[in-house]
């Protein structure tokens, strides 16, 4: 692994100088390293991995994969049924269903797909230097060296000769029909949109793992040189593997596919459909939402093109924007057309925590949610989730009186009994935001007063007093606590299921561990991940006798 | 063909054929005489509307079974009062996961939720319903002979959860709506306008297709432990549904169908939310019209919902709305007037079926129209003295112009089994045994 720029932004300092200060206080690695050794942890489970649940194909993964297959156009995934998320995630084993409908739309895409392929002769011909409409000795090959890209692996005879008899089937009178019925059935074969992977053969584990680790990295099916690198079994070994993921990574591919994760990550999915009072808020229109949602976009993509470091993410005192956000926000206009980066003032900002799109988010349509924002905290970077309310509380955000400022109104969260235990560990933390209102502009009064940003860190392993959110921010990218839940965030979206095995805690301490030696890389946790025992060698279960 | 919906470009040439289409039916008129010929017998139907949030204590009727007057949140209902059942008082059954949840869950299958992944509320996570819902049910009897064997819209209904699902196959086998009444319309009505002979051959050649993918998940489900095997077993399910659906032929019949129109719109915008519910109605009213399906569900939304019913001048959130207590007027109103504008939409789906003559009488004579909600009251999830609005004679089976009062307690499955009952399906036990034993008293 080459040197890392330790401060691709001069802000990385901020979470690197104290995640070098707390390491000597962290717990040691499972493999007893000390945070901050020169190699990378890997947790060794030996025999005790566990099944690989079967995925599907997301429909994120979906998209990407047809448009590097065929040229389609990745939006064509919007017509199949929404992903089942469970945690934040759309990749969840556990969690996907299907139904009559769901196979109506893979047919539906499909169709249109193939139609669209076979039209195009050039691209057609490109997978076996050929035409398949044209020559029928071109059938064969076209199936197999289709087949090896849609399957992700070599066909077995069966495979050919299931697909050859289609062909025959369909190709009468017109050739191009039997061709447009072959790509329209393999697109809807498991081994397309699912991930089999082999329990026992060891001949085909080279092509799974390429699978694995093309879905990790670049969210999309293997291109033809990982298959060919997988077939030559250069993938047997970790080095090989980490060639390739090292390729991956410096493709843009992967800054989307990490985007993808961090709107997950930090619920900003459900952005588009954010809905603000537009009578407390004018600066709110239709189309901020997706405004919100590029600034955070090229934040992400920058960080990523640089390091993208847990300390850039929580702490970089700096965004994103074009003249219209410019505006919304309240900064200077900006000059240039399109999204320039802006320096904010580093007591305000603090990286993703105070951008818009995670505010508004995170708040009422006519009020802030200190409840809502505390929560976030404590379930997707402290994975401390607070417990729900008991059942007899009838659950409401208090009438905004213009005369109370927010931490008066959710007073009765600190007066009720029954409400203390929970929202202690809630409020104070979302209290910490107030000086950004419910559609993320920072505001220096709230119901008349001034605005009392103090709360508290309490529960967790840096408690203590704190005022406003880069306060917050330095605080978490101090805690053993925030790398392991980060870790375990990354660890659900890359296995697709929650961390439950002493191999899965074990996997993620690992990964927190590659946290804290890399100052905060996550770059280096997706890279660390692939030299897992848990990625590399973890067999879905046997076939039942 | 089947048009590809997701670019841009593609979907503007679907509604644009959609338009284009409306003003001649090229094909339909083929279809039409052996209609006439055939001495058919008129079939029965079946829908489900469900309304999100609960139902404030103003929506009760007054006054006693026969002599009844209606709330002013259901009197949009008034002109079809004589062709209602208005029930109060059953004890909407469920369990697992959070009250909406398991309101949401239990609604039509009279079961619990299993145990899964989707966190909920004062809950451990909860995953889908046990068992299959009422209309599932029904169309296992009935749904055989159409094109499709039930369908499932939706308005807004969005993400993937069980807070999202109401109608199930079978346990653990939810069917999400279909929230784009453009998708819709392609999927159910572009064959109108296919010319017959191509349309046959179109067929034989996707059987072909569906015959080879169905062998693909036999083959690689055997390869795979049971739990993995039973995903691709359900899944080829699915696709044998798809085929047999085209060996069916489900050729569309009927002297009142016609081609529904689809404007173009943006679905998922909360300002349109009104539109997109008309042009559902109009979908699902048509596909009985033409006989596409029998069993049909409309999903306003999903538990939880957040709708901002601007339209009515009404800006907060409803699940916000809907969590404000009894002694608040303002917010009771509002409430009153959201659940007014669901009453009105129950109002609209009764006006298009009663207008679709068939045999003596109308399409809504041979249906019944459940009206449900996940929850009986908002503010407190409680499920105890739910409130149902049931709308047509179910061919004779249902008694309507009635109020039924019942003490707040009855489980609810007793109502699921009298509506298999009045559908012809003659089950004596529904969803979980504890709470099932035989139909509503009254009732049928």
């Amino acid at each position: 692994m080459g040197p890392r720029k330790l401060a691709a932004f001069g802000w990385a300092a901020l979470g690197g100088a104290c995640l070098v200060a707390c390491a000597s206080s962290s717990a040691p690695d499972r493999q007893g390293e000390p945070a901050g050794a020169a190699s990378v942890p890997i947790c060794s489970a030996g025999d005790g991995l566990g099944a690989a649940p079967l995925r599907r194909l997301t429909r994120f993964e979906y998209g990407r994969t047809l448009a590097e297959l065929v040229g389609a156009d990745p939006s064509v995934a919007n017509a199949l049924p929404p992903d089942e998320k469970s945690l934040g995630f759309d990749g969840m084993a556990n969690a996907y269903s299907v139904s009559t409908l769901h196979a109506s739309k893979y047919l539906e895409v499909a169709e249109g797909v193939a139609s669209t392929l076979v039209a195009d002769g050039a691209r057609l011909a490109a997978f076996a230097n050929c035409d398949p409409g044209a020559d029928d000795a071109c059938v064969e090959p076209f199936v197999r060296a289709f087949g090896r890209r849609a399957y992700r692996r070599t066909l077995t005879s069966e495979e050919v000769a299931s697909m050859l008899a289609l062909y025959a089937a369909t190709a009468t009178p017109d050739a191009a029909a039997g061709v447009r019925a072959v790509i329209t059935a393999m697109l809807q074969a498991p081994q397309f949109l699912y991930r089999p992977e082999p329990a026992l053969d060891a001949q085909e584990w080279g092509t799974a793992l390429a699978s694995r680790l093309s879905f990790l990295i670049v969210g999309a099916a293997p291109d033809a040189d990982l298959l060919g690198a997988a077939e030559a079994g250069d993938l047997d070994d970790p080095a090989g593997l980490l060639t390739q993921a090292d390729r991956l990574l410096a493709s843009p591919r992967a800054g989307e596919t990490f985007a993808h994760f961090v709107n997950e990550w930090w619920e900003l999915e459900t952005l588009p459909s954010v809905q603000k009072d537009q009578s407390l808020y004018r600066t709110w229109t239709k189309a901020t939402p997706g405004e919100l949602a590029l600034e955070t976009r090229a934040f992400i993509d920058a960080a990523w093109s640089g390091t993208p470091s847990l300390g850039t993410l929580l702490g970089a005192p700096v965004t994103y924007v074009d003249r219209t956000l410019a505006a919304f926000y309240g900064l200077a206009p900006v000059a240039s057309d399109g999204f320039v980066a802006v320096a904010l003032d580093p007591t305000r900002a603090a990286g993703l925590l105070t951008q818009g799109s995670f505010l508004a988010v995170h708040a009422k349509a006519n009020q802030t949610s200190p409840v809502h924002r505390g929560k976030f905290v404590r379930e997707k970077l402290l994975c401390d989730p607070p417990s729900p309310p008991p059942p007899d509380i009838v659950v409401r955000p208090p009438t905004v009186d213009p005369r109370l400022s927010t931490r008066e109104r959710f007073a009765a969260h600190t007066a009720n009994p029954k409400c203390t235990g929970c929202h202690a560990m809630m409020d104070p933390i979302g209290f910490l935001f107030e000086n950004y209102d419910a559609v993320g502009r920072w505001r220096d009064m709230d119901g008349g007063q001034p605005v009392d940003a103090s709360g508290s860190l309490d529960g967790t392993d840096v408690d203590g007093a704190l005022d406003g959110v880069p306060s917050l921010a330095k605080r978490l990218l101090e805690s053993e606590q925030v790398r392991e839940c980060v870790a375990r965030q990354w660890f659900r979206y890359a296995f697709g299921r929650d961390a439950t095995t002493s191999a899965d805690t074990c996997t993620v301490g690992a990964l927190a561990s590659e946290l804290a030696r890399t100052r905060g890389d996550l770059r280096a946790v997706i890279r660390a991940t692939v030299e897992q025992e848990l990625f590399r060698s973890q067999r879905p279960a046997e076939v039942a006798p | 063909m089947i048009p590809l919906r997701g670019s841009r470009v593609s979907r503007r040439a679907l509604l644009a054929s959609a338009a284009g289409a409306a003003v001649g039916l090229p094909w339909l008129e083929a279809f039409a005489p052996r209609h006439a010929a055939a001495a058919v017998a008129i079939p029965k139907r079946f829908v489900v509307m469900f309304a999100p949030n609960g139902l404030v204590p103003a929506w009760t009727p007054s006054g006693s079974e026969r002599d009844f007057e209606l709330s002013p949140i259901l009197a949009p209902l008034a002109p079809y009062q004589s062709d209602l059942v208005v029930i109060r008082g059953l004890y909407q059954e469920g369990g697992g996961g959070d009250g909406h949840q398991n309101g949401m869950g239990g609604m039509l299958t009279g079961a619990t939720l299993n145990a899964g992944p989707f966190g909920g509320q004062q809950a451990p996570p909860a995953g889908w319903a046990s068992g299959p819902s009422v209309d599932q049910r029904i169309a296992d009897v009935i749904g055989g002979e159409t094109k499709l064997r039930s369908l499932e819209l939706g308005v807004q209904v969005g993400e993937a959860d069980n807070w999202g699902r109401m109608c199930y196959r079978a346990a653990d086998q939810p069917l999400p709506p279909e929230d784009d009444p453009a998708a819709v319309y392609a999927r159910v009505f572009a064959e109108l306008h296919t010319d017959p002979a191509i349309l046959a051959a179109e067929r034989a050649r996707q059987k072909s297709i569906l015959d080879a993918v169905s062998g693909e998940y036999t083959r690689i489900a055997q390869s795979l432990g049971s739990a993995d095997k039973q995903r691709l077993d359900a899944h080829l399910d699915a696709v044998r549904d798809i085929e047999l659906r085209l060996t069916r032929g489900g050729n569309v019949t009927g002297a009142h169908c016609s081609d529904p129109v689809v404007p173009a719109l943006d679905h998922d915008d909360n300002d349109a939310f009104p539109d997109v519910g008309a042009l559902q109605i109009d979908l699902l009213s048509m596909a009985f019209a033409c006989d596409i399906t029998r069993v049909a569900s409309l999903q306003w939304s999903r538990s939880v919902s957040q709708t901002r019913f601007t339209w009515l001048g009404i800006d907060e959130a409803h699940h916000d709305l809907s969590h404000l207590g009894d002694d608040d007027a303002v917010a009771q109103d509002k409430l009153s007037r959201i659940e007014g504008w669901y009453a009105s939409q129950l109002a609209t789906l009764i006006a298009k079926l009663k207008a679709i003559p068939e045999g003596d009488g109308s399409v809504l004579d041979n249906t019944i129209i459940v009206f449900c909600n996940e929850l009986a009251k908002g503010n407190t999830h409680s499920r105890q003295d739910a409130g149902y609005v049931l709308a047509g004679r179910g061919g004779g089976a249902l008694e309507t112009g009635r109020f039924l009062r019942y003490d707040g307690n009855t489980p609810h499955n007793g109502l699921l089994i009298s509506l298999l009952n009045a559908m012809d399906v003659p089950d004596q036990k529904f969803g979980n045994p504890e709470w099932s034993s035989g139909p509503l008293s009254g009732l049928v």
